[in-house]
């Protein structure tokens, strides 16, 4: 609380030539994230967690990145990146992934970003024994959640990231306690342990788009991802959709309901909101869930603005 | 101790301020003084009226915190090799979180409650079972802050609401995970959601 108003305080003062230079903060940012080698320890945190990994990202000779993270306490969760794609992760439920073919990622685009953001640099910091720069990204809506991001001054990796609400509250830590740049990294700490599994590529091939639609939606985000799945609980055929603004994202999974009585329901797992609401469609009664790190409000107007194709709003 | 100095113990509580033997101060007083919890209820009251934030009478710091202390002995390994502790359940988060600290759990309480207007009153109720990290044996990790609909039916009979409890327990674990999975797999910067993603497995 007393940060934001020292944020919002701050802000008021900044002239708006910090914005270009916020801007290209972010670009240094996107960049050093593909040509950056670096080692590091970092924290993350939320109400309720809190859990220590380390990363190793290479870039190599031809460009190519290789990244490998892994979870310090508690159990080993790993993953592997090659190239931006997933190559293994160790989790129970691998298997949910979704080729990302189709839908190829799309990165951040800073200058999109301000449609939807503020950007504003509010200051210098030090984390992880490194200078760092304080960037703002705050929500031109009540839609969104805003960060606030500590870039390395030498290299603009994100040393601290966090997620704040619009009150200024902390909703998640994402820290660095530890970072190396400099240090050649050792090969075979990029290489994956054993309980690391291949990714199972789920079909991406009955993503009917049309079937499901949002007559509402912040502006800013759109459809990144459309598939249908199997559920591993009923076996029904869920639909899944996911939506982003370039910063911020949710998910939303469409379950026919065939008849089982089942209320309505919300919940919040630190940064993430789970929102739940019955719909009646021609096919019967089918439950909308809207999941994201986006406001409570958000996620139950999207929740209830979801329609099966070709039907009208009310 | 004299009674201004519990009083600007209590201020320090409330501002986030204080440190660990004030805060144990605090909670010994509001255990046994029910002027001195009067009091609290009284700060907490004009601290929501300050900020324009949600009050909830049916709220009771000092009675979660006395049942807090009461609970303060109950051994943490016991509760990790109870078959009870594979379920979802929240007694079990409550005594967890008590067992492994009885300052996190009225300091995350109080900020708890002022956190979102919006969430409605079970929220604020559940704000004195805050949600640390669950150990367990087996099973889907533990929904922290899992709460059903503010619209429930009077009428639904107790087998209808068990089978509603179930569905969303079933499937809302897996919904998160992939939804933290696949944000690794569209998203530009890859720790952060791999972190939240792995956050979820409580094991």
């Amino acid at each position: 609380m007393r940060f934001f108003s020292l944020l919002l305080l701050g802000g008021s003062l900044v002239m708006p030539a910090h914005a270009a230079d916020a801007q290209n903060w972010l670009s240094r940012l996107l960049k050093a994230e593909k040509q950056q080698s670096f080692q590091g320890v970092f924290v993350y945190e939320r109400n309720g967690s809190f859990s220590t990994h380390a990363i190793w990202h290479l870039i190599g000779q031809n460009g190519g990145a290789r990244e490998r993270l892994l979870k310090l306490d508690g159990s080993p969760a790993e993953m592997l990146r090659v190239d931006g794609r997933l190559r293994c992760v160790s989790s129970t439920s691998a298997d949910q992934l979704i080729e990302e073919g189709v839908w190829p990622p799309r990165p951040l685009d800073p200058q999109e970003l301000t449609n939807w953001y503020e950007l504003r640099m509010i200051g210098e910091s030090r984390v992880a024994g490194r200078t760092a720069v304080v960037l703002a990204i705050l929500p031109r809506d009540q839609y969104r959640y805003g960060f606030e991001l500590h870039l390395d001054r030498e290299t603009a990796l994100p040393l601290k990231s966090l997620l704040l609400n619009e009150k200024g509250q902390l909703l998640e830590r994402f820290q660095f306690t530890q970072l190396d740049t400099s240090t050649t990294l050792a090969k075979e700490k990029l290489e994956p342990g054993p309980a690391c599994r291949p990714v199972k590529v789920l079909d991406a091939e009955g993503a009917e788009q049309d079937s499901w639609r949002s007559e509402w939606l912040p502006p800013g985000f759109t459809l990144r991802s459309a598939h249908a799945q199997p559920s591993p609980i009923s076996g029904e055929t869920v639909t899944y959709l996911m939506y982003g603004d370039g910063l911020a994202r949710f998910s939303v999974f469409i379950e026919p309901l065939r008849g089982v009585p089942v209320e309505d329901a919300r919940s919040q797992v630190g940064p993430t909101v789970a929102v739940s609401k019955r719909m009646a469609t021609a096919d019967g009664d089918t439950m909308i869930t809207v999941i994201g790190e986006i406001p409570l409000g958000t996620a139950e107007r999207i929740a209830l603005s979801m329609r099966a194709g070709g039907e009208k709003a009310d | 101790m004299s009674r201004e100095a519990l009083y600007e113990s209590l201020s320090a509580v409330m501002d986030d301020e204080a440190d660990e033997l004030e805060l144990h101060r605090v909670l010994a007083a509001g255990r046994d003084d029910a002027e001195f919890r009067a009091t609290w209820a009284r700060y907490q009251l004009a601290r929501a009226a300050m900020h324009k934030e949600l009050l909830e009478p049916r709220l009771d710091i000092a009675a979660s915190v006395s049942a807090a202390l009461s609970m303060e002995d109950t051994p943490k390994i016991k509760i990790e090799n109870t078959p009870k502790a594979r379920r979802f359940s929240w007694g079990m988060v409550g005594r967890i979180a008590v067992a492994a600290s009885v300052t996190v759990a009225v300091l995350a309480g109080v900020r708890l409650y002022n956190q979102s207007e919006r969430a409605g009153a079970e929220m604020a109720q559940q704000a004195t079972q805050p949600s640390l990290p669950i150990p367990q044996a087996h099973g889907t990790p533990v929904l922290a802050g899992y709460t059903e609909g503010a619209e429930q039916p009077q009428a639904s009979s107790p087998n209808e609401a068990e089978q509603d409890a179930n569905w969303h327990e079933k499937r809302l674990p897996a919904y998160i995970r992939q939804h933290a999975q696949q944000s690794t797999v569209n998203g530009a910067e890859s720790a952060l959601p791999y972190a939240r993603s792995t956050s979820l497995e409580n094991r």
